[in-house]
């Protein structure tokens, strides 16, 4: 209950600070850019408008991750705001909990708020039969944002803010390409290829979060997808946040 | 003076355990076995030794004031106890729980060395959380957080967004999230510090109030009268060692009392030779003051006065300071760490 708690006070502290109205503002604007550009998409103006609308959720969810997230209990640290907290009745481990689902509750409204607006401007273009896959794809993103928030969390509780800005970018690009590098591996000699196999193998498989071609055909992925998919985050979070606590647990706040 | 039989004022030497009061460990509020707090510097491996193998015990309902120079290791104890850093060795108990258990700071209020709270909050949202994450309900939450900031004049702009707050306003707040759940047990680490005299006397009838309500207190400060007003018993800290742990009547008590005989004396008079040692006299014009060493000495004085003519204007008691005690409690540890690491 008191990660909830805790979830409460960060999602508060994501909404009132300004730079998630600032990312909102600048996904609509994405938005609006693939509305002038359709007229040159030859044709392909629902498929340019869906996939900027859910490539604008992903990379505002991701620069918000990493402008917020990283710097999320490294703030506290450096203001000693978690002081206050951690003199009250509540383990570390549910703190780092209750940050992450804070964070991931602010990028799911943000993905929300972005995913209505593709909707919409889809459905006043005429356009019809994209909801659910619009929906779905949302869901998608979202759940990819939350796997990133954690993997931010853990780097967050090890390390200064930028540091922890640069190993969530690495994390998220190896992921995002997670299938390329096992597939360039089998082509280098090792060590090389074991390297990056591993790298692979440790990175999230963000791919698997991946809706925007088939949403792009109003498409939806089917019921065991969505599960596995759904299972895969909650797992790969769990993991980055045991981790997390693991560190956190025998941090001394000087 | 002679000490009093019974004193438990003691000067503690390595290792040696002391006992603040005589309770058992169910009425201890706090309990500490060698608690050991040594930093290592990441770069050089070098320790640095923030709190040496303290031993302490703190019947519930009392005040204990925590003393000691910068760097003595005041701030580092009570992070100790508040869960904030670990213990490189030794164990504490908050009412029988282990500080290892996050469970034992549910009697604890901690008020930090210069508070700082999340600025996008205002005063009763920041109050509500803390409420809240001492274990009270949402609507007792909401209540108290109410009733606390009015207790500590911050009620009249409960919206006001703590980044528009004063220091002193911080501070008062900080009190108030400490005392939100209505713990047993109040840490405070400088609770004066930052406060004007006005803010200093409320947060001084906030301990006492809590006291009388049967509330234990340990507190660190450096405003030594506050000290002596609300503390039932005082220890001193240097270089992260117990220096001297006693009642505040019995520290001065123990003391060297001193007495000021003004009066009107001959300008011929002179002090007996055996006297030269422990009383001073200085001439003022046409009066002069003795001051005695020992106030056991005070008949003797005043008749060797009153028989060579002498007018008595006053006599006056000089009780030593808890300023002076601490400088010399601290400095007896700080040369006997020296030789040591010579």
């Amino acid at each position: 209950m008191k990660a909830l708690w805790i979830a409460h006070n960060t999602y508060r502290e994501a909404t009132r600070d300004r730079v998630l109205p600032g990312m909102v503002g600048a996904g609509v604007a994405i938005l609006l850019v693939a509305q002038l550009a359709t007229p040159l998409a030859l044709g392909e103006g629902v498929r340019l408008t869906v996939d900027f609308g859910l490539s604008a959720i992903s990379i505002v969810g991701l620069l918000t991750v990493l402008l917020i997230g990283t710097n999320m209990v490294g703030k506290e640290l450096e203001r000693r705001t978690i002081y206050n907290l951690l003199s009250r009745p509540i383990s570390r481990s549910a703190y780092l909990v209750g940050k992450w689902i804070g964070l991931a509750a602010a990028l799911w409204s943000v993905a929300a708020i972005l995913g209505g607006a593709l909707w919409l401007s889809l459905v006043l273009r005429g356009v019809q039969g994209h909801g659910a896959a619009v929906m779905q794809a949302t869901y998608f993103a979202a759940l990819e944002l939350s796997v990133v928030t954690a993997v931010a969390v853990m780097f967050s509780s090890l390390s200064t803010p930028v540091l922890s800005a640069l190993y969530t970018l690495g994390v998220y690009v190896v992921g995002q390409w997670s299938y390329d590098l096992r597939g360039l591996s089998e082509k280098v000699a090792p060590p090389l290829s074991t390297l990056m196999r591993w790298a692979a193998d440790l990175a999230p498989n963000l791919p698997l979060f991946n809706m925007r071609t088939l949403a792009a055909q109003a498409q939806t992925a089917d019921l065991a997808h969505t599960a596995i998919a759904t299972a895969y985050a909650l797992v790969y979070s769990g993991c980055m946040l045991c981790l997390a606590a693991a560190a956190f647990e025998s941090k001394d706040f000087k | 003076m002679p000490r009093s039989a019974g004193s438990r004022s003691e000067r503690p030497r390595n290792g040696q355990r002391l006992r603040l009061t005589g309770g058992e460990p169910g009425e201890l509020a706090i309990r500490a076995l060698g608690l050991r707090k040594a930093y290592r510097s990441n770069w050089t491996l070098r320790e640095t030794v923030g709190l040496e193998s303290l031993d302490l015990e703190l019947k519930r309902g009392q005040v204990l004031g925590y003393l000691g120079p910068n760097g003595a290791g005041k701030t580092t104890t009570l992070k100790l106890l508040a869960g904030l850093i670990k213990p490189t060795s030794g164990q504490a108990w908050l009412f029988g729980d282990s500080i290892e258990d996050p469970s034992s700071r549910r009697h604890l209020g901690f008020l930090p060395e210069q508070p700082y709270f999340y600025d996008y909050l205002n005063g009763l949202e920041y109050l509500r959380l803390a409420g809240q994450l001492s274990g009270l309900p949402g609507h007792e939450s909401h209540e108290q957080a109410r009733h606390w900031l009015g207790r500590v004049g911050l009620g009249s702009r409960p919206g006001l967004r703590l980044r528009k707050y004063s220091k002193g306003m911080l501070q008062r707040l900080g009190l108030a999230a400490a005392l939100v759940h209505r713990p047993r047990l109040l840490i405070l680490d400088e609770p004066m510090s930052g406060l004007d005299p006005f803010g200093r006397r409320d947060v001084r009838d906030l301990i006492l109030e809590q006291k009388a309500a049967g509330v234990t207190v340990l507190f660190s400060s450096h405003i030594l009268p506050d000290v002596e007003l609300l503390c039932d018993r005082v220890a001193m800290l240097s270089g992260g060692r117990l220096a001297r742990l006693a009642s505040v009547d019995q520290l001065l008590l123990d003391a060297a009392h001193r007495v000021e005989i003004a009066c009107r004396v001959s300008p011929r008079a002179e002090l007996p030779g055996a006297w030269r040692e422990s009383v001073k006299l200085v001439r003022r014009g046409r009066g002069a003051s003795l001051v005695l060493g020992d106030e056991d000495m005070v008949g003797d004085v005043l008749t060797w006065l009153l028989r060579g003519g002498a007018q008595i204007t006053s006599v006056t008691p000089q009780r030593a300071s808890l300023e002076a005690l601490l400088l010399s409690a601290t400095e007896g540890v700080s040369s006997e760490t020296e030789r040591r690491s010579a």
